[in-house]
């Protein structure tokens, strides 16, 4: 009767303590087992439709690729956007900001304070002028 | 990258939480409650376990030590939950497992989580020490300490009579 308390000694406490580990109701483990691998089973289908979506894509772009498809689909949207572009498109009314009628009858330019020039557009002071026969004075060492 | 099922194999894996639990708050239906409860919240929570820091099992205990953390205050442990029943009329092999489980029951609580970590749920010092925030060394002398206290309660089992014991673990 009291043969198992000799095994108590360090590894023996240990051995015990796992062999007698405290097991669940196999009611438990069953209804844990289920419940795990029902939700597994609910993930996976759901990762196997994602992936075959996708492999079906990319088997419907090869076969496209393969027979120049794509260059035909990336032209044909190329057009129709620039189609639709075209029409929806409005247009104003045109101005010409050049033209003889308005040279001619532009508003006149206001006159430059005295002492100043128009250039190019915009009012410049004038140099004296040096005169004809203006000459340096001669070198005289 | 494919993401790794942590229940991919989920018997041992009931089986170890449910030692650990048991060890921990006693055998019996709120053990059960608590490792249904593990299970449900790592089969929400699955996509955030990380392969890289640690085994499936690491992470149930981790859930299960929440479980266990955030029951009612009224749901507390005492050595009633453990199994005790008188030795007269049992086998050599059931009086153990009872003895083994009382003076396991009536161990402080920090000793008892660190013998449900290591022979329930089986885990290494290793992955006990990352559970815990401490070191190896350290969680082994622990354990080294608490299993010396489990022997001395097991042998002060044997000499008290079970009405005694009773009585010792009210007060």
């Amino acid at each position: 009767m009291r043969s198992w308390r000799r095994k108590r000694e360090s590894t023996g406490l240990e051995a015990e303590l796992r062999a007698n580990r405290p097991e669940p109701s196999r009611e438990l483990l069953y209804k844990l087992e289920a419940r795990v691998r029902e939700d597994g089973r609910r993930s996976r289908a759901g990762s196997f439709r994602i992936a075959f979506a996708g492999a079906l894509a990319g088997g419907v772009l090869a076969a496209l690729a393969s027979v120049g498809g794509l260059a035909y689909a990336t032209t044909g949207v190329g057009q129709a956007v620039e189609k639709a572009t075209r029409v929806v498109h409005k247009h104003g009314v045109t101005t010409l900001h050049k033209s003889a009628a308005r040279s001619q009858y532009s508003k006149p330019k206001a006159k430059c304070p005295k002492g100043k020039k128009r250039v190019r557009g915009t009012c410049k002071k004038v140099k004296k002028a040096r005169g004809v026969n203006f000459r340096r004075p001669p070198f005289t060492g | 990258m494919f993401r790794v099922d942590p229940l991919a194999n989920p018997e041992p894996l009931i089986r170890r939480v449910y030692a650990y639990v048991a060890y921990r708050i006693g055998d019996g239906p709120d053990a059960e409650d608590i490792t249904s409860e593990t299970f449900e919240r790592a089969l929400r929570y699955k996509k955030s376990y990380d392969s890289r820091k640690g085994e499936p099992v690491a992470w149930l205990i981790g859930i299960a030590r929440r479980c266990i953390e955030g029951r009612p205050p009224n749901l507390e442990i005492s050595s009633e939950h453990y199994e005790t029943a008188d030795r007269g009329d049992l086998e050599d092999d059931a009086l153990r497992r009872i003895v083994l489980s009382g003076a396991v029951g009536r161990l402080e609580e920090r000793d008892r989580e660190l013998i449900a970590l290591r022979y329930g749920a089986d885990l290494t010092a290793r992955q006990i020490a990352e559970l815990h925030d401490s070191k190896t060394n350290a969680i082994e002398v622990a354990l080294h300490r608490a299993l010396g206290r489990l022997r001395a309660q097991m042998e002060e089992d044997d000499e008290s009579p079970p009405a005694v014991r009773k009585s010792q673990a009210g007060r």
